[in-house]
């Protein structure tokens, strides 16, 4: 391994400008003559706009522009769309309702955009916003998933009457109801995943720009994936043709799904910089981020395992209601569907699993995928369940897993995927071993004695990553493939441009993607700059979301570096006059096998480009290869966190004494970035578990819209975490790497409920496990033990 | 329009501004000292710390006004002739960032933490004094570890 | 956000007098905290501007108030409905009934009101106490109107 190559704890390039404050996000550019953008969002869940004014606000101080729904519709503007078609178990296809940029008669959310202010700053923007008067017509909210489709809810959407949006299946019913006929035990659970608020800490932002020059848009966005921001700008809204608009995502703070979509701020403000003849800038604050970026989670689910009487699952069948929120985003569709119940078996041998899910309407914000989306919730069901088996047919739950853990790879779960490699045990074996098990039960009597209920919960999770596969995605729905692309550029004196179709936004992608490139191409990280977040710049790619970069994204560097050795061989031939087949590359030099005879990569880079060796009929100059690399399956992440934790009963304050982690990620290229990646995924999971939770009020009031009322992790609620790995490579992809960015978060969840229902001694708690609730159930268990 | 003059970075600077204007805003957007960040509306996430006469402050809940006379020190201020503060080595020495969006309020923040506590901080007095300042990438872990380690090797370069 | 509150208050005064002069657009505007005008309208309502102040949000409310079910000099209900711009709207209603006791004048009130937007937002909870404030200094108001203070 050399110093800079795959497999070191190599410091990040990308640093030195963020700890200098030279990092440049989206708010800190700035265009000539920029005019500044505010919405008018609507206070109300649901009502009909019966008038919209705008005249007092268009002549207020400073008002460019005060445009509306009408403008969008008048200038043919399409609505947002979502991605994914869902067919429901009759075959019909999901009932999307039009989803305009700018609310045209209607708003369905609190937050939903009505109209925005053009002016020359910011401050004018918002006093003129104050000046749109609204007259509404108040309809009455649907809020509570629960009833959402009863009859005689109001109706969200004209197309969708009963407030369904698909009712879809998966898995062999047949099967799954024999499964259960012949089950000993079975255990049956309600369970609730909590609504969360991404809340990246950078806002959302965005600059529109165009040029009546060039008749050319350029949007400056916070983007997970600029290239499908433009498709989505460019072939379905209508903006632009897509060479004709440029899309850049600079600096991106943090985006854990929620930068993905296609929102309304930045389709109006590259829409609105043609009208006003300007560049148009908006900037989120944090109610906004609250109110109208994607949220995520909120599952109600009702689940059923069967067991034999040795505890060998036989069956599992789950029900979930899936709240999709007062629109369809980009790509929610899929997140309760196909990127949940696929993940339904687990690390586990379950011969028979039927999934029913409802997707449904509310007057809240729209629900999209955020860090694990779908698998978090899949996994959440699954580890809740066999936690619960393993107690209710008291058996040892580390032992229950280990005993129902899928042991021969490849294996084929009842739905759809197909893991290909994996070593649960292993997994298991270090976790144990590093969380000191063993001794666990010296350490709860050891609390005990200070009237402190200590609790262990085990979570063994996976995931399917690096999504994925495009023709297998295709099939299920997407409107898109989940390739990636890469263009290795060498220059003439050897330095190398890697442009990468992903996007980093905290990853770390210039360190690890120069790691790959130094290790193959011999040269120094310092020599690589790794180029991502602009249209103009990199050829199309699919972005960074669902720990796809280094499974996919550095996949299709790979690839193209594979190329770009084999043109240099080539070159090196000609100018060390040798034949092709006699030519090697090792340690960044080309040589004559057998001779002394050798040449640096960048003296065969530069003699690439001269081009005087040989003639142009035999070669062509130049050393620049691009690769598009489209995977055969998904990885499978998957690993063991334990959680132990200690609860005061007389105030329900949960405190987390240590955490162990246990991941196999496959190959890693870099581990310090591995390892941060998994704490930030833990610190996320543990947040939904203990924190945080999204709540709207009867009427569709956001009561959790500030870092007053939602409950972010802080330095004090969270422990240091131990992290062990263990590796079995991926075998579908050419680096053997697995992916990280979403584990955590993934695993964390359940860890924290299993230790805090085997601290109380019963189940019911639900998440965010706040000290309040806490201390209610705590209350519960001391009367059961007064009781017994 | 009113005056304000005050020290930034060592430079003198002043200007009119809008009597409203906050500290922030007069720090990126007439300075155009963007390293400051705007993280949240309600004075909670951090991202936004600076010193006002050797102690953190959130700028973005103090008008520029009332900081006329006053030193501030921002993130672009801490390294000096192209060598790095203690604490901004130690946050990449020990991965305490990723996104970098609450870095700059972070560091601003851990510098106080030692100018207000000292260099030998354990680990719980590092997390109790981070509650000013929210970080969604780190998890925190690798960030209390590089305050420990920017601490120590702070004294070492007084 | 939602809110419900009752109370009551004694008033010196006769059951007449308290009753004409909860109809007094006059005696009214002067006893609702930050009202800055109130005008009667056809319809037994009155336009209204006050400026509140919830939190970290203060915004001029600019809205109808209805008097309904009026069963004088007994009971009516008074509801209202205002628009304060981007900070939200607040609506809700309260019975007031009076009833003769032996001190004067006893008047009781139910309210529900609703709050929405940025009010929601970031003074959601202190909704509960701020309404109680507003409803206390009302009354204290309305009790100096009367003449006496409030038992």
């Amino acid at each position: 391994m050399s110093a800079t190559g795959i497999g070191a704890p190599v410091r990040r390039k990308e640093d030195f400008r963020f700890i200098t404050g030279k990092g440049q996000y989206t708010d800190d550019i700035n265009r000539p003559g920029q005019t500044h953008a505010a919405f008018l969002r609507s206070p109300h869940a649901h009502a009909t706009i019966k008038k919209l004014d705008i005249s007092e606000a268009q002549k207020a101080d400073g008002v460019i522009a005060v445009l509306t729904g009408e403008d969008l519709a008048k200038d043919n503007v399409g609505g947002l769309i979502c991605g994914w078609m869902i067919h429901s178990k009759d075959g019909s296809p999901m009932k999307a309702g039009s989803h305009p940029a700018l609310a045209q008669g209607k708003v369905r959310y609190v937050g939903d955009h009505i109209a925005v202010v053009i002016a020359e700053t910011l401050a004018q923007a918002r006093d003129a916003v104050e000046k749109i008067h609204v007259d509404y017509e108040l309809l009455k909210p649907v809020i509570d998933m629960a009833h959402a489709t009863d009859s005689g809810s109001p109706v969200i959407h004209d197309v969708a009457p009963h407030n369904q949006v698909y009712d879809w299946h998966l898995g062999d019913k047949g099967a799954t109801e024999a499964a259960f006929a012949n089950a000993k035990h079975v255990t049956k659970l309600d369970i609730v995943n909590n609504r969360l608020i991404p809340n990246a800490m950078e806002p959302r932002a965005a600059i529109g720009d165009y040029d009546s020059g060039q008749d050319a848009f350029t949007l400056y966005t916070t983007s997970q994936n600029p290239h499908v921001a433009r498709l989505v700008l460019s072939a379905f809204i209508g903006i632009a043709p897509e060479h004709k608009l440029r899309v850049i995502a600079p600096d991106v703070g943090g985006g854990f799904g929620s930068k993905i979509f296609i929102y309304a701020e930045e389709t109006v403000c590259v829409w609105a910089a043609k009208k006003v003849g300007r560049p148009v800038k908006w900037t989120g604050d944090r109610t906004e981020a609250f109110l109208a970026d994607a949220h995520g989670r909120d599952h109600i689910t009702h689940a059923e395992m069967a067991m034999d009487d040795k505890g060998h699952i036989l069956g599992l069948r789950v029900k979930t209601k899936a709240n999709l929120g007062a629109y369809l985003s980009t790509f929610s569709s899929c997140v309760p569907t196909y990127l949940y119940a696929p993940l339904l078996s687990g690390q586990y041998n379950i011969p028979a699993i039927y999934v029913e899910v409802e997707g449904i309407y509310t007057n809240t914000a729209p629900v999209d995928a955020y860090r694990g989306a779908g698998r978090p919730e899949a996994t959440f069901v699954i580890e809740r369940m066999v936690e619960v088996a393993a107690r209710e047919m008291g058996q040892d739950p580390a032992a229950f897993r280990r005993k129902n853990f899928i042991k021969s790879f490849p294996h084929q779960t009842p739905v759809i995927m197909a893991y290909d490699t994996g070593n649960y045990g292993a997994s298991m074996d270090l976790a144990l071993e590093m969380a000191d098990y063993k001794n666990f039960g010296k350490r709860k009597r050891d609390s005990a004695k200070k009237g402190m209920l200590r609790g262990i919960g085990f979570s063994a999770y996976i995931e399917a990553c690096g999504i994925a596969p495009s023709a297998a995605v295709g099939s299920l729905g997407a409107g898109v493939g989940l390739w990636e692309s890469a263009e290795v550029r060498v220059n003439p004196v050897g330095t190398v441009e890697v442009l990468t179709g992903s996007h980093s936004h905290g990853q770390g992608h210039e360190t690890t993607f120069a790691q790959l490139v130094s290790d193959r191409l011999g040269i120094g990280i310092d020599q690589v700059a790794i180029v991502h977040g602009d249209t103009d710049k990199v050829q199309f790619g699919m972005g960074t979301y669902g720990s796809r970069s280094g499974a996919v994204g550095m996949s299709a560097i790979s690839k193209a570096l594979d190329k770009v050795v084999a043109k240099a061989k080539k070159v090196a031939a000609y100018a060390l006059e040798a034949s092709e087949g006699d030519i090697e590359f090792k340690d960044g030099r080309f040589s004559v096998a057998g001779t002394d005879r050798s040449l640096a990569f960048g003296e065969v880079a530069l003699q690439a480009y001269i081009a005087h060796k040989f003639s142009g009929q035999d070669l062509e100059p130049g050393l620049k290869e691009g690769a598009f690399y489209d995977p055969t399956n998904f990885t499978f992440p998957s690993g063991v966190h334990i959680c132990e934790l200690e609860i005061d009963p007389d105030t329900g304050v949960t405190r987390i004494d240590r955490w162990t982690a246990v991941d196999d990620f496959g190959n890693i290229i870099n581990p310090m970035i591995v390892e941060g990646q998994v704490h930030g995924g833990i610190a996320q999971g543990v947040g939904q578990a203990l924190l945080e939770g999204a709540h709207y009020d009867a009427n569709g009031q956001l009561v959790t819209a500030s870092y007053m009322d939602y409950c972010m992790p802080r330095a004090d609620d969270l422990p240091n975490f131990d992290i062990g790995i263990t590796t079995t490579p991926c075998t579908t992809n050419p680096l053997g790497i697995k992916g990280c960015g979403e584990a955590g978060a993934i695993a964390a969840p359940p860890a924290v409920i299993n230790a805090i229902t085997d601290a109380l001694g019963h189940e019911q708690i639900a998440m965010p496990a706040s000290p309040q609730a806490v201390w209610r159930a705590a209350q519960k268990s001391l009367h059961k033990l007064a009781a017994e | 329009m009113i005056s304000v003059s005050m020290t930034v970075n060592g430079k003198a600077v002043s200007a009119k501004i809008d009597p409203r204007t906050l500290l922030v805003q007069f720090l990126r957007e007439n300075l155009l000292l963007t390293g400051t960040h705007v993280g949240c509306d309600t004075s909670q996430c951090g991202a936004c710390v600076v010193h006002v006469d050797g102690k953190a402050i959130k700028s973005c809940t103090t008008l520029a006004a009332t900081c006329d006379g006053a030193s501030v020190v921002t993130i672009e201020g801490l390294a000096h002739d192209g060598v790095l503060h203690p604490m901004q080595e130690a946050f990449r020495e020990n991965h305490g960032l990723q996104c970098g969006f609450c870095t700059p309020g972070m560091i601003m923040s851990a510098i106080d933490i030692v100018n207000r506590k000292g260099h030998d901080l354990d680990e719980h007095t590092i997390r109790e004094e981070l509650e000013g300042n929210i970080c969604r990438c780190t998890g925190y872990h690798n960030i209390v570890k590089s305050v420990a380690a920017g601490a120590h090797a702070m004294a070492g370069s007084k | 956000m939602a809110m419900t509150m009752t109370g009551e208050a004694v008033l010196p005064a006769l059951q007449a007098d308290v009753w004409a002069k909860l109809n007094d657009p006059a005696v009214l505007k002067a006893c609702i905290p930050g009202c800055q005008s109130l005008e009667t309208t056809e319809d037994n309502g009155f336009v209204a501007v006050a400026k509140v102040k919830l939190g970290p949000v203060s915004a001029t409310f600019k809205g109808k108030v209805v008097l309904s079910d009026i069963d004088a000099p007994n009971s009516y209900k008074i509801s209202g409905e205002g628009e304060g711009g981007v900070a939200g709207f607040a609506k809700g209603g309260a019975v007031v009934r009076l009833e003769t006791v032996a001190e004067g004048t006893k008047l009781s009130y139910d309210v529900e009101a609703q709050i929405g937007g940025k009010l929601a937002q970031l003074g959601g909870r202190l909704i509960n106490g701020v309404a109680k404030k507003m409803a206390d200094e009302f009354f204290a108001n309305f009790a100096k109107e009367v003449g006496g203070t409030p038992a």
